[in-house]
Order: C-alpha cells, then structure tokens, then sequence
C-alpha cells in the first residue's frame, strides 16, 4: 500500500509542476516552472488547502535520490572539455571567490541581526 | 523522449552508477567521492571510452533528469516541516539570504564581466550557489547553459564544503544561524550535508536557506543578468 501511496504522491507533485508550467508559459514569467510549482505546493500547506499527510510520503521518497536526476546533465560537461583547456579555466577560481563572498554576506548579516535581536530581547 | 534501446541502456547505466558510487561513499566516507563527483567521471569515461555522443547518452539520460522538475516542487515538503524554525528567525534569515544571494549574483557577474567572458558564460556562472535542479533551469530560462551550470554550482558546493569552515572561523561567524544560512545560501546540498556535521540546527538552518535562496536566486537572476548585462 505505501507504494501506492507514494506513486500517487509523486503524480501529484507531476501535477504541481505542471501548473506551474502552465502558468510561466501563460503569464510569460522568466522563472523555471518548478519553482512556480513549489511556490503553490508551499502555499496550499501553509494555507491547510493541502494536507502534509498526502504528499509526506511521496516528496521525501523523491527527494532522497535528488543527485541521481542531475547526473545526466553533469556528464554534460563532456562536451565542455576544450572551455576548460583555455581561458575558461578561469572561470574556477571566479566561482570559488564568488561563493566564499556568498557565505560571508548570508553568514555574517544572519548571524549580526540574529545577535542583534537577541539583545533587544534582553533589554526590553 | 525516445524509447529507444539507448534511452534504455542510458537510464539503466546512469542509475546503476550512481547506486554504485552511493555505495563507495556510504562505505569510505571521504567528501572526493560525493557520488554526484563519481558517477559524472565513470560515466564521461565511458561515453569517451566507447565514443558515444551526449546526445546519444541523452536518449536515456533524460529519462532521469525527467525527475528533476518534482523534485524542485517537492522541495517545499521539508520547508514546510521547518516552518516553525522559518517563523521564529524570520528577519534574520531573510536578510541573510537576501544578502547572499545579491552578492553572489552581484560577484559572480562583475568577476566574468571584467575577465571578458561571453554572455552565455556569465549566464552560466550567475546561477552557481543555486540548488542544482533550481541552477540549471534558471540557467536555461535566461540563457546559459544547463550543464555547464551544474558543473559550477559543484564547484560552489565543493568550495562550501572545504574552505567554508575556515571562512566561517575567520570572520567569527560561530552560531547555527550564522554558519548553517551561510553554508545553505552559498554551497546548497552540499552545504548543508556539511552543517549537519555542526549539529541538527545547523542543519535545519542550512536546509532553508538552501530552499529560500534558491527560490529568490530564481526571482533575481533575470533580474541581475538585465541589470549587469
């Protein structure tokens, strides 16, 4: 029966995705489909519209294999190998900085206002 | 897609790689064999080793990468579940991953652009601290390119994962809020399996901000690439 259940659940996450589709190719949205679609399953639990019990199963089964459906694309780059021979090997060390500069901003403005409110808590 | 006998052989062939190489990792634990690492150069070698275009390897390959469109909806589940999390450290998350998410798209674009890279590179670079399945449809939608895409949002993970830590203790940064939105907002997945090893707030921390920025990557990438371009 849990399989049932799951195969169900995945149809409906499918379902999900393509409204969301629907709705980026109808409205001309320069986002991918499948965030509009995550931004309506997210609302429908927030809003109890949809229960979590009947998607729980089905989205946690999904998402425990999430890097096997991004192999195929990875293996891509077999395609990309004279980019990285050339000057496109810059593009690296560009990414390494880019992200550490990522986690320095995310990392330290949390972390300040966080502090911040902690002690306005005390105060008060 | 095709029902081909490649489309059959590749999604076989992908999928029993990727089991194999979950294997190696769940038995030698060693951060150089993330499975996503291990399978891409056995299954490169393979299409080089027997010369079989991606193309063709795509006939099957898309039969997995179909997965990837749910997988982004059912991203909201685990959100969800940290609602409570979301709710009570709502100003500070949320100004972490704004700031995150601007500066990386801001660097990333800015570095490509003074180096002289064409437009479709810097498409390509600008989504890099995105989830994967999020990155390479961003960067489809704005015009890079999807698997060079995922080859840089491993980069970006990598780099989270090895150089994060030092980072994170160079600049103090030391509470769970701080280092777990740092790790999800910049290095993703593989950021927050890394903030699991500082404890389950970490983790919890880092799995939303994975989401979150991921979902504003995807609102201002098209807005960062008109702006920057």
């Amino acid at each position: 029966m849990k399989i049932v259940r799951i195969v169900l659940q995945l149809l409906v996450l499918y379902g999900f995705l393509l409204i969301g589709e629907a709705i980026q190719a109808l409205l001309q949205l320069p986002m991918p489909g499948s965030i509009i679609g995550f931004l309506l399953l997210f609302s429908a639990l927030l809003l109890k519209i949809y229960p979590l019990e009947w998607i729980d199963a089905g989205a946690t089964f999904l998402l425990s294999f999430l890097s096997l459906y991004f192999i195929p694309a990875t293996v891509g780059v077999v395609n990309y190998g004279p980019l990285f021979s050339g000057k496109g090997v810059l593009l690296l060390p560009i990414v390494i900085i880019s992200t550490l500069i990522t986690m320095a901003a995310a990392g330290f403005v949390s972390q300040q206002i966080a502090n911040r409110s902690a002690a306005q808590k005390e105060e008060s | 897609m095709a029902f081909t006998s490649s489309a059959i052989v590749f999604s076989v062939l992908t999928v029993a790689t990727y089991v194999i190489a979950n294997f190696l990792y769940m038995r030698f634990r060693k951060t150089p064999l993330n499975p996503v690492i291990t399978s891409t150069v056995a299954l490169v070698a393979i299409l080089i080793l027997f010369d079989v275009p991606y193309e063709t390897y795509m006939e099957g390959g898309d039969w997995v990468a179909a997965f990837l469109g749910p997988a982004v909806v059912a991203l909201a589940v685990p959100l969800y579940k940290h609602r409570e999390l979301l709710q009570k450290n709502l100003v500070p998350i949320a100004a972490g991953i704004t700031a995150g998410v601007v500066a990386g798209l801001v660097s990333g674009t800015l570095f490509t652009r003074w180096l002289g890279f064409t437009e479709e590179l810097i498409l390509t670079v600008l989504p890099k601290s995105l989830t994967t399945p999020v990155a390479m449809q961003v960067a489809l939608t704005i015009g890079g390119i999807p698997s060079l895409a995922a080859v840089f949002v491993m980069v970006a993970g990598f780099t989270g994962i090895l150089l994060g830590p030092y980072l994170l203790h160079l600049l103090n940064i030391d509470s769970p809020i701080g280092r777990g939105i740092g790790l999800g907002a910049s290095a993703h997945g593989l950021g927050t399996a890394k903030a699991f090893e500082y404890g389950p707030e970490d983790a919890s921390m880092s799995s939303v901000a994975m989401t979150l920025a991921a979902v504003l990557g995807a609102l201002l990438s098209p807005l960062a690439a008109w702006l920057l371009l």
